[in-house]
């Protein structure tokens, strides 16, 4: 069994498992951390931004006027940005059988999977999971196809070019395999490839395996899995979270007895606790909308900003907000925004009991009926005529590399009165900030993960007690930050086996079992006899059928009659001779009876001697040998037959014959 | 009237004539075991009426002679309610706690009987706890002379005593140490009597007769107890540590009290089982273990004698005992008790603080922390996360008091500690980096933990007073602010801090030792915490500016001085902030608010400062919080800032011009009385009133005769005394007197202070009418003092009337004013025909005067004074409901014994 990994980034994994004859694809997530090295995509055209100066180097040798801007002393690419795919080299992924996905989160590479790589396999996914990740790619694309770029900046990836540049450019792995966005029509494309499973729902692999999706708690519709055979468990764990909010409460019970347990997806931010950053995020809201300004909310379109609307939904009228208006601004706000209150089945216990009451499950269907939050799916068109300040907007990228967001900060960066907060833990704050400085604005970062984090998975690891836990490295060393926090890594008996990008590991079991069928007619002919009380064996020949990894044994057909025949015929085939199977023994030979019989025999001078797995019977007179072993019994006898038959009916007498 | 007076006083002391008629039916009720037993309270109360009246020397044999058949009765009946036995037998204690109720009730040979145990257990009676906790304190009643003493000896009753101690019942056994400690320590001045009496001067009680005869017993009885402590001291096994800890308990109780010679001859018993017991180490004994020892260690002389030494010597063993969290636990134990053995207190002082060092980084102890033997087993304690944070708690709870020892006993200079416990603080918010801990196996169990935080803070913020606090004042702040801007600092821990914050401040004489950045971030963090989801927080910060307000601080040495809250935080952010407060949801902090503005304007109210804006910009909400807000809290608020805005100003300087902040406060006055007196909450009607007086002190304070409401209570309990002396000289005043007053009057009348008097007298809150009356009353005495009489009232006075409205509380004083009047019918008096001519439903107007003497406020003062359950609570009542419940019960139905007896006492 072997895990390649195709990810190093701990929240976005992406691995594949060989198990049994399988190839399994855990997750695709897409590390987009990248576009930070690029410079915005304003909406409506940045004088600020298309003034920025060209990178030079010092020394004057490198050229690259046009790819390369600065910005208060950070250097970013000009171009469309890039993603960090999954690692394509590692092994042919046309060999993948099937994609897994748990959350809408861990999806957005799966059109470069699934597309131009060959890949025939099916994904499954919850149907949450597929509605909204769909949404968030269909947003994805849509940002980036608003504001096309006619270049594309390559010469800096150049190797020995990217050798020279400064900062966090020089470190930026793998750039040659950083690709542009997809398409609408890839997203369809290997959209359609995804088959819609429920939680607990066993789906069979080819006979091999069966694997199951359990509720995670992270997302609507997010999951972990479980993938076992007859004998053998692996619990996949990614973005899972033990808090009451609104999608339903994680199945940690079905994760009981795994062999081995594959451990993403937990928090970025340990040290940061949702409630608190929630009640930061409120406070520091209400701080600025009471000074007069305005209040920025870079979020993805689904997921947190759900909790975040239900909590100012309460907070709005205890902080006297009640008049001021909150616009959700993204290319899929209106279908984010109702789908979550039609996944009824997904969602809390608390949540779903109100489908049955004449009342949404979210509370913002309310504020929306009550005017206190607009959506609309871009600054352009009816936002601009009902835009009101001061505010509070929602809108994404998280980056703040492209989507509307970009146009806020332009709008509102210039004054102290605005905040922006940032809600989403995927991206550094400081490096979101970067091309907009100098910066008057107020900065809050107060992320939300609400992921397990690592005293919540001490405990459920405790809990569910895998014989072996793999993680990724990150896991297995406190924060490079806070390197005292001993408290922040993962401290198991016996030590989680790591994994970074690239890495292929051995999964420390062996299969030792496979269930093999007997038909009822050959167990009706099998003899058994009872070799301890309560245990019985019996001889089985049989043909060994194998169709889709179901192992079947069949009787043994008999030859067919050889049809009369007047033709003299060469036989082209003789019938498989049939030969009365020897019979088997099974049994220990006690050395003091043994011994005693020897002696019976005549057989006196015997040496015995003691070994590591049994004893050596040295008979001195005749040279011989006899090794009684637990395993089986051996005579060293030469040019001595009458004693060695002799000697080997002895020993036969002390064993059972089956 | 002086009967009515102390008529409360006389049923307590003495019989009277009813109760000792209805006595011998209600005993017959009781001693019927076929009647249902009236509830325990009633037994209770019954009781302590009966001990009443024995304190006050009455003898309760001759007040109620039917108390002796009711005894012997109730005694031989085994089917008798152990309530009623148990009654009973404290009863008797009761009667023979004289020794000539005792006297008689032995030669009737009742006390034999009623205290034999052999009968109770015979009768099967014993088990009940109840009965052994009537025999136990019937007995101990009983034991005041000696001869209880020769009785309570020859009848062999030390034995059962000592096994109750350990009785299954705590009440009981709890009562069985009390009475052990009571006949060792009451008689003890017997045995000095016996020896030389070495403390002759130190009788405080009148000593018991003394004969050979009780000398001898009292030798015996000391003997026989204090062989059992030293026998049952030591626990055999693990079932018999109740015993041990009884009688711990006991030890500690008698060591404390004990004179010389009955504490050397405990100690000399019991040294040895105790110096057995620190070694046994048994961790559930030590905290009382160590009572006893420090109890014995204290009184014991500095003398330097054999039991002081072995004394000492138990405490040191009792300071390196193995188990580390005993170890803090005897350690703190020490420092409670304010030692002060130098040696000792040094030891203590070192064992406490060595968690704090081992967690913080080594810098309490110095270097040779190796040289403390326990370390090992302190570190393997701290590195398990429940007796970690329990540690760790102990010893912050006792820094304080460590900086507090001598200097010599410190192994470091009290900053030190302070600086322990910043870094503590660091830590636990998880900020600490690396190089400057200690342990971080330890330091994990900590981080993030709320109770170590919370006892961290509170030893921070009692750290404020140690030497040297002043120069650790920046790094204080910093850890402070950063604690009040995490975001999972929990609502306690915020208002920890800002308590600890308060405190610090009041440290600095010179705000300069603040940076300018920390303010800076002091303000953000306080705007932000304004702002919080939690209102427990927002009220935490709301009550933080108050305060801040009320430190008064120079902002560099010798420079003027002026409010920390502006000095602090820049004065510009304080009101804004208190002003959004006052629409908060929750009315809690909208009336911490309030109180905070009120504090923060004091200064400039007491200045005389002119009014801004703001000023009345708040004033006019305040008023319409007065009148619309549904809670009551925050109206009550409201009714307080006029108060002490009243009050800061009148301190000062009498209003002068029409813009200052003194006009406006005038005009409010009129609205608040009235909307205060109509509020339907009876605190804001009360506070309301409080306003009023203070402006009758402010108008009448100047004339002889007033007294002011602090003198005020105390002259209500004689209401006629003063007034005569009052008459005579303020007849001699007349003239002009009697014009002053006019005027005043007549402002006090325009200002609605006399409404909203009237409206509170009527009012059917008893604290509302009570304060109202009493402030009339005083009213009363200062303008129509009664030596002039109805008669003498001058014209002048007789011209400054009031309004009654007709509907409400005026309707409610015309009509009382109508019942005096038909009762005066023949009286000629003008005025109040007049007043009392427009009973067309409109508003009348009466004269003040005339209300004030017609309303007879005495008559309802001394109702209003009377607790509303004084009827219910007279012994005479508890009779007639023991009677009457009896009958009610006494139903053919009614089976005895059936309710279910519970063990309380």
């Amino acid at each position: 069994m072997k895990l390649y990994c195709l990810s190093g980034h701990p929240t976005l994994p992406c691995n594949v498992l060989k198990f049994k004859s399988t190839t399994i694809m855990l997750d695709c997530g897409l590390d987009t951390t990248s576009v930070l090295n690029f410079l915005p995509l304003p909406l409506v055209h940045s004088p600020r931004l298309s003034k920025l100066p060209s990178w030079v180097c010092k020394d004057g040798t490198i050229n690259l006027e046009k790819e390369l801007k600065e910005c208060a002393g950070r250097v970013f690419v000009d171009s469309q940005p890039e993603f960090c795919l999954p690692e394509r080299e590692l092994l042919d992924l046309s060999t993948i059988d099937v994609i897994l996905i748990s959350n809408y989160h861990c999806m957005m590479a799966l059109p470069y999977i699934t597309e131009h790589t060959g890949f025939t396999g099916t994904v499954y996914a919850t149907e949450p999971t597929l509605q909204i990740g769909r949404l968030l790619m269909e947003e994805l694309v849509k940002f980036m196809e608003r504001v096309p770029k006619a270049q594309s900046a390559t010469c800096w990836k150049n190797k020995e070019i990217q050798r020279m540049l400064p900062g966090p450019l020089k470190d930026a792995v793998d750039v040659w395999t950083w690709k542009r966005s997809y398409s609408m029509q890839e997203v369809n494309s290997a959209l359609s490839k995804v088959q819609l499973v429920g939680y607990s729902q066993k789906v069979e692999l080819f006979g091999a395996v069966q694997v199951s999706p359990l509720s995670s708690g992270y997302s609507l519709g997010s999951s972990n899995w479980i993938i076992q055979s007859h004998h053998e468990k692996v619990a996949y764990v990614s973005g899972s979270s033990l808090l009451t909010t609104h999608p339903q409460p994680m199945d940690q019970s079905s994760l009981k007895n795994s062999d081995v347990l594959i451990l993403t997806g937990l928090t970025q931010m340990p040290t940061a606790n949702p409630d608190g950053m929630l009640g930061e995020f409120c406070s520091n809201l209400a701080m600025t909308i009471r000074a007069g300004g305005n209040v920025l909310v870079p979020c993805y379109s689904s997921g947190v900003i759900y909790d975040l609307l239900e909590c100012l939904y309460q907070f709005i009228e205890s902080a006297n907000l009640g008049t001021t208006p909150f616009y959700f601004i993204s290319p899929v706000a209106n279908s984010s925004l109702e789908f979550s209150q039609i996944f009824a089945e997904w969602l809390c216990h608390n949540k779903q009991s109100k489908v049955y009451l004449p009342e949404p499950p979210f509370p913002h269907a309310e504020l929306i009926q009550t005017n206190k939050l607009k959506h609309y799916p871009s600054i352009h068109g009816d936002f601009s005529s009902e835009f009101r300040q001061p505010c509070v907007v929602f809108t994404g990228h998280p980056s703040l590399r492209f989507g509307d967001v970009v146009h806020f900060m332009e709008l509102w960066g210039k004054s102290g009165l605005n905040t922006i907060i940032f809600t989403e833990p995927d991206f550094s704050y400081l490096d979101a900030l970067a091309p907009y400085q100098p910066l008057a604005m107020k900065c809050v970062y107060c992320p939300i993960d609400t992921r397990l984090n690592f005293h919540q998975v001490s405990k459920l690891l405790k809990e569910v007690q895998p014989l072996h836990v793999v993680c990724p490295e990150q896991y297995t060393q406190p924060p490079l930050t806070q390197s005292h926090r001993s408290d922040l890594m993962l401290e198991l008996q016996p030590p989680p086996m790591p994994y970074r990008r690239c890495s292929v590991l051995n999964l420390p079991f062996r299969r030792r079992y496979e269930r093999v069928y007997i038909l009822p007619e050959l167990a009706n002919s099998l003899v058994p006899s009872e070799i301890k009380p309560g245990v019985s064996m019996a001889t089985v020949s049989a043909v060994l059928h194998s169709k889709d990894n179901k192992h079947t044994l069949q009787s043994v057909p008999k030859p067919p009659p050889v049809p009369p025949s007047k033709k003299r015929k060469r036989v082209m085939e003789e019938p498989p001779v049939v030969l009365a199977p020897k019979p088997l023994l099974s049994g220990a030979v006690p050395l003091e009876a043994f011994l005693a019989t020897l002696q019976k025999h005549g057989i006196t001078e015997v040496k015995v001697e003691e070994t590591a797995d049994g004893h050596i019977l040295h008979l001195q007179a005749d040279d011989t040998l006899i090794q009684l072993e637990e395993d089986g019994t051996h005579i060293v006898c030469d040019n001595n037959e009458p004693l060695r038959t002799t000697l080997r009916d002895l020993v036969l007498r002390f064993l059972q014959k089956l | 009237m002086l009967i009515t007076h102390t008529h409360t006083h006389t049923h307590v002391s003495t019989m009277d004539r009813e109760c000792a008629s209805l006595l011998p039916s209600v005993c017959e009720v009781l001693a019927d075991s076929g009647r249902s037993v009236p509830d325990d309270t009633s037994l209770e109360k019954l009781l302590d009426w009966f001990t009443g009246l024995t304190e006050a020397g009455g003898s309760l044999l001759e007040a109620c002679p039917c108390l002796l058949k009711f005894i012997s009765t109730v005694v031989h009946n085994t089917a008798s309610d152990p309530g009623v036995l148990s009654f009973t037998l404290r009863l008797t204690g009761l009667m023979a706690a004289t020794e000539d109720g005792f006297k008689m009730l032995q030669e009737r040979s009742v006390l034999n009987q009623v205290f034999n145990l052999q009968h109770w257990q015979e009768a099967g009676l014993w088990d009940d706890p109840c009965l052994r906790i009537g025999w136990i304190q019937g007995l101990r009643s009983t034991l005041q002379h000696p001869k209880a003493l020769s009785f309570f000896v020859q009848s062999d009753f030390i034995d059962p005593l000592l096994q109750l101690q350990t009785d299954t019942s705590l009440f009981v056994a709890s009562a069985a140490n009390q009475m052990l400690a009571h006949i060792l320590l009451f008689f003890q001045k017997v045995s000095s009597a016996g020896s030389n009496g070495v403390n002759k001067k130190e009788e405080d009680l009148e000593p018991p007769a003394i004969t050979m005869e009780t000398s001898a017993e009292y030798s015996a009885v000391v003997k026989g107890i204090s062989e059992y402590l030293k026998e049952s001291l030591i626990p055999k096994e693990n079932t018999k540590l109740h015993q041990s800890l009884q009688i711990l308990k006991l030890l500690a109780l008698l060591l404390a009290q004990a004179g010389p010679p009955l504490r050397d001859k405990l100690l000399q018993t019991v040294t040895e089982s105790l110096e057995e017991l620190v070694t046994a180490g048994c961790s559930q004994l030590t905290l009382p273990l160590m009572d006893v020892i420090l109890a014995a260690n204290s009184s014991s002389c500095p003398d330097g004698r054999v039991p002081g030494q072995r004394v000492a010597r138990i405490l040191s063993s009792m300071l390196s005992i193995n188990n580390a969290a005993d170890l803090c636990h005897a350690a703190a134990a020490l420092l409670r008790r304010g030692h002060h053995d130098t040696v000792h207190t040094a030891r203590a002082v070192r064992i406490l603080l060595l968690p704090l060092d081992i967690i913080t980084g080594p810098t309490l102890l110095g270097t040779n922390t190796t040289a403390d033997e326990h370390l090992f087993s302190v570190v393997e304690q701290l590195k398990s996360k429940t007796s970690c944070i329990s540690m760790i708690c102990v010893c912050l709870t006792n820094t304080p008091q460590i900086t507090l020892t001598p200097p010599g006993v410190l192994p470091c200079p009290p900053v030190l500690i302070v600086t322990a416990v910043v870094s503590l603080l660091r830590i636990c918010s998880g900020s600490s980096s690396s190089s400057s801990t200690g342990c971080s196996e330890v330091c994990r169990n900590v981080i993030g933990s709320g109770k170590v935080q919370k006892c961290a803070l509170e030893a921070l913020t009692a750290l404020n007073s140690s030497p040297g606090a002043k120069e650790k004042i920046s790094e204080v702040f910093t850890i402070l602010i950063q604690y009040l801007d995490n975001p999972d600092s929990d609502p306690t821990v915020l208002h920890k801090s800002y308590q600890a914050l308060v405190k610090w401040i009041r440290v600095c004489t010179d705000l300069s030792l603040i940076t300018d950045q920390l303010r800076q971030d002091l303000v953000e963090v306080v705007k932000k915490r304004a702002c919080d989801m939690r209102w427990e927080v927002r009220d935490s910060t709301v009550e933080f500016l108050g305060h801040l307000a009320g430190v008064h601080v120079s902002v560099t040495l010798g420079e003027e001085v002026c409010d920390a809250s502006e000095a602090l935080l820049g004065g510009c952010c304080t009101t804004p902030l208190l002003k959004e407060a006052l629409q908060d949801t929750e009315s809690y902090v909208r009336a911490s608010a309030i109180s905070a503005l009120a504090k923060t304007l004091t200064h400039s109210w007491q200045q005389g400062a002119a009014l801004t804006e703001d000023q009345t910009e708040i004033v006019s909400r305040l008023l319409e919080i007065l009148s619309q807000d549904t809670e009551g809290f925050p109206r009550r608020a409201v009714v307080q800032y006029f108060i002490s805005w009243f009050f800061s100003r009148s301190s000062h300087s009498p209003p002068s011009s029409s813009t200052s902040s003194t006009s406006l406060l005038m005009q409010c006055v009129r609205t608040v009385l009235s909307q205060g007196s109509a509020d339907l909450d009876w605190e804001v009607k009360v506070h309301t009133l409080e306003l009023a007086e203070l402006l009758l002190d402010q108008a009448f304070s100047a004339h002889r005769g007033y007294r002011k409401g602090s003198d005020a209570h105390c002259a209500l309990q004689h209401p006629y005394g003063v007034v005569s002396d009052q008459a005579y000289t303020l007849h001699t005043h007349t003239g002009t007197h009697a014009e002053g007053v006019q005027s005043d009057l007549a402002r006090v009348v325009e200002q609605g202070v006399i409404s909203a008097l009237l409206s509170g007298l009527v009012d059917c809150d008893r604290p509302v009418a009570l304060k109202a009356c009493r402030l009339l009353i005083t009213l009363r005495e200062t303008i129509c003092p009664l030596s002039l009489g109805a008669l003498d009232a001058t014209a002048a006075m007789a011209t400054v009337s009031c309004e009654l409205l007709g509907k409400g509380w005026g309707q409610e004083i015309t009509k009382i004013l109508g019942m005096e009047k038909s009762d005066r019918a023949l009286e000629t008096d003008i005025s109040a025909q007049r007043s009392f001519s427009g009973a067309d439903g409109g508003g009348d107007s009466v004269t003040v005067s005339e209300v004030l003497r017609s309303l007879s406020l005495d008559e309802r003062l001394e109702v209003l004074t009377q607790s509303s359950d004084h009827i219910h609570n007279s012994p005479l009542s508890l009779l007639q409901d023991i009677l009457t419940a009896s009958a009610a019960h006494t139903h053919p139905d009614t089976k005895p014994g059936q309710e279910v007896i519970v063990d309380c006492y």
